[in-house]
């Protein structure tokens, strides 16, 4: 088949492929590329949003010093048992890795991982304000404390509902293409419709989750406003919110699980949950990291379920990194520190991103 | 002590039948293959007995115990899938003990049962690799041991060697056979293949369309069967069947251009039949001119002659010894009559 004619046949193979990586390649550095430098660079600067605006020069270099206002404070010190609760916990971690990677039940980068995770949950939980001293910026700290928070509930909900979902729907019936649809339909809708959806299920007045809480015999409670509630009544919408993604990816991992596998299973014992404990989870686990990884990657990121249902509140109990951000920034003018807030939250999202790199390498 | 019978086995998906009341009786340590072409329901015979596929209507029941409404893993059965089925998060060492390790016996017992299996499987150096760092044969070998650590009253193969290459198959089928021997077990073998299913079986049952064509041993099959289906199966290469006339006792074969006494006893006075000649029992006769040489295929010992008559039929003869026939050559074609089949020509059943 000689394509003669066709201009694209007088290039190479790597001039055409170049070609047509072209224009996602010029949109990605012009919207994503650019912006990022531009946003580190801000970050190196006292920026007033509405000053520099108006007067280009009105921006003054001052190197890290948003960081330490960010992130720093005076008086910092550290200490073996500030928060003995976490620092303990840690602890345990690095125990934990230690234990699997002896007992060969994890490899040797597993095992590194988990372990660098809880030395450095060790260090960072042992940092805080002395006597005497303070944090520069009261809010930075309890704000990602919050983000951690919504993600550390967010990401096991979405993954076991998904998964536990994926594993009954995976019937080739109509009924359950039917029901495959529905879950996944949540997906599609803005974060503005859910958000709005799920405040109408929270009103303590006519709310569906108030009339199931008056019908069990309690007393219905104003969700978002409750400081016991408010993290539970964002996480729930982002998990309804999220699931159909991970529920796909899912059925798909679960697609590729051999039948006969769960036959010789059947002649081995292993059926049902057996089966699932056995068969199916041991087999799903690349799509399981990668689900976990992508979920901690996105759900980093909330602002919409923070911003439109709770408004960062009650007492900035749900104040999330990015509303963070987007306030001192927009909010505030304070576009340097902003961007630095934003660097580090970068930084957060890339680590996660190595990891999801390694995992889909990885063999096995 | 395992026998297997099934009594009117029927199955169907939803209305259509697709194995017709079969009845059969497997002795106990008798090594059965079911062999057919394919779609002829042989693997779904052979599921239904694992359990793996229910069983529509009848009975079948394993060592004296009615099984037909048990799970698969209570009817004392294990299976070799054709794809192997090796769990692939799993060393060799846990695939052979898993069956052991969910009905909750000690380690100690597993790993001495393992161990038993893979010494006579020579799979000791494997046993800690995964079944990806394994050769197909590796594997089948191993879902041959998982098996025997199961320690089944019957052993299931569905199609075991079709996924190996020629020259693994054949030492495969060597290695079941030894097998057989060695553990005594009942076995139960599908395949497409009559090859396997002659140099294995004790007892090859041919299946068609759902329903049993013929039951018996090898060699019984070939020198004896019951019909067309199974006299073109059975034998490599397949019989060669001629459309034929009978007229008194003399059979006028059209292809061969003259009348031959007739071999059996028992014709119909007169009307159309086929006569079936394997291609071991034809011998070229260089004086006559009834058929031309189309291809000949020389294996060094044997050749086989591919003759094409004068109304197109073809026919395939085996040549012994050094005869030098090329292609083109003109031939005529000889038989002994005490080695030819004949068949009705409706219903294909033999007359015998």
């Amino acid at each position: 088949m000689a394509s003669k004619r066709s201009p694209l046949s007088r290039l190479s193979q790597a001039q055409s492929a170049a070609l047509l990586l072209l224009p996602f390649l010029a949109t990605y550095a012009l919207f994503l590329v650019y912006p990022f430098f531009r946003g580190v660079w801000i970050s190196l600067h006292d920026w007033n949003l509405l000053e520099v605006a108006f007067n280009p020069d009105a921006k003054e270099f001052v190197g890290a010093r948003n960081y330490v206002r960010v992130m720093w404070g005076r008086g910092i010190e550290w200490s073996a048992w500030a928060r003995p609760g976490l620092q303990l916990f840690a602890l345990a971690g690095l125990v934990l890795a230690a234990i699997l990677h002896a007992t060969r039940r994890i490899g040797r980068g597993p095992a590194i991982g988990l372990a660098a995770a809880a030395l450095l949950l060790f260090v960072v939980a042992g940092i805080h304000a002395g006597e005497e001293g303070r944090w520069y910026d009261r809010r930075f700290w309890p704000t990602v404390g919050n983000t951690i928070l919504f993600v550390a509930l967010t990401v096991p909900g979405v993954t076991i509902s998904a998964l536990v979902l994926a594993a009954a729907m995976n019937r080739e019936t109509r009924a359950m293409s039917v029901l495959r649809t529905l879950f996944f339909l949540s997906q599609v809708l803005s974060v503005t419709v859910v958000t709005l959806i799920w405040q109408i299920m929270f009103s303590p007045r006519q709310g569906l989750v108030a009339n199931i809480t008056e019908l069990t015999g309690g007393s219905p409670v104003n969700w978002l406003t409750d400081e016991r509630f408010a993290m539970a009544a964002i996480v729930i919408p982002t998990i309804w919110w999220s699931l159909g993604i991970a529920m796909i990816l899912f059925l798909a991992g679960l697609q590729d699980i051999s039948r006969d596998l769960y036959e010789a299973g059947a002649l081995d014992h292993a059926t049902g949950a057996k089966a699932f404990w056995y068969i199916t989870l041991p087999n799903l686990k690349r799509t399981i990291t990668v689900v976990i990884v992508l979920q901690i990657i996105l759900h980093f990121q909330v602002f919409g379920q923070s911003h439109l249902m709770t408004q960062g509140g009650p007492n900035d109990e749900t104040q999330v990194l990015v509303r963070y951000i987007y306030q001192t920034a927009f909010r505030d003018s304070e576009l340097g520190r902003a961007s630095a807030m934003a660097v580090f939250l970068f930084l957060i999202i890339g680590a996660f991103s190595v990891v999801q790199f390694l995992v889909g390498r990885e063999k096995d | 002590m395992s026998r297997v019978t099934l009594a009117d086995t029927i199955k169907k998906y939803g209305a259509t039948q697709v194995i017709h009341g079969i009845d059969l009786e497997i002795e106990d340590g008798e090594f059965v293959v079911f062999v057919g072409p394919s779609g002829c329901g042989k693997s779904t015979l052979l599921r239904m007995i694992a359990g793996l596929e229910e069983t529509s209507d009848g009975r079948i029941s394993i060592g004296g115990r009615e099984v037909t409404r048990l799970d698969p893993a209570d009817r004392g059965v294990a299976m070799v899938f054709q794809t192997y089925a090796l769990y692939p998060h799993m060393t060799v060492r846990e695939n052979m003990g898993f069956g052991l390790k969910m009905t909750g016996h000690r380690k100690q017992e597993i790993d001495a049962k393992v161990s038993e299996a893979a010494r006579i499987l020579k799979l000791e150096p494997l046993l800690d690799r995964k079944p990806k760092a394994l050769s197909g044969g590796q594997r089948q070998r191993v879902a041959i041991g998982r098996a025997i650590v199961r320690g089944p009253e019957v052993f299931l193969f569905d199609e075991p060697l079709s996924n190996l290459d020629a020259e693994l198959r054949v030492d495969m089928r060597v290695e079941i056979a030894r097998l057989h021997k060695e553990i005594g077990a009942t076995m139960i073998y599908v395949t497409h293949d009559q090859v396997e299913a002659m140099t294995l079986a004790d007892k090859i049952v041919v299946l068609r369309d759902g329903r049993i064509e013929q039951v018996g041993a090898p060699m019984d099959l070939y020198r004896d069967p019951d019909n067309r289906f199974v006299a073109g199966f059975i034998g490599s290469p397949a019989m060669n069947f001629f459309k034929a006339h009978v007229a008194g006792d003399m059979v006028d074969i059209e292809a061969f251009g003259r009348k031959v006494r007739q071999p059996v006893r028992q014709l119909p006075d007169r009307g159309p039949v086929v006569v079936g000649i394997r291609p071991e029992h034809l011998r070229v006769d260089p004086e006559g001119d009834t058929h031309q040489i189309d291809l000949v295929e020389s294996l060094g010992g044997v050749s086989y002659l591919y003759l094409v008559s004068k109304s197109g039929e073809r026919t395939i003869v085996e040549d012994r010894g050094d005869h030098h026939r090329r292609a083109d050559d003109r031939v005529g074609l000889a038989f002994d009559p005490e080695a030819a089949f004949v068949f009705d020509a409706e219903t294909g059943q033999r007359l015998r």
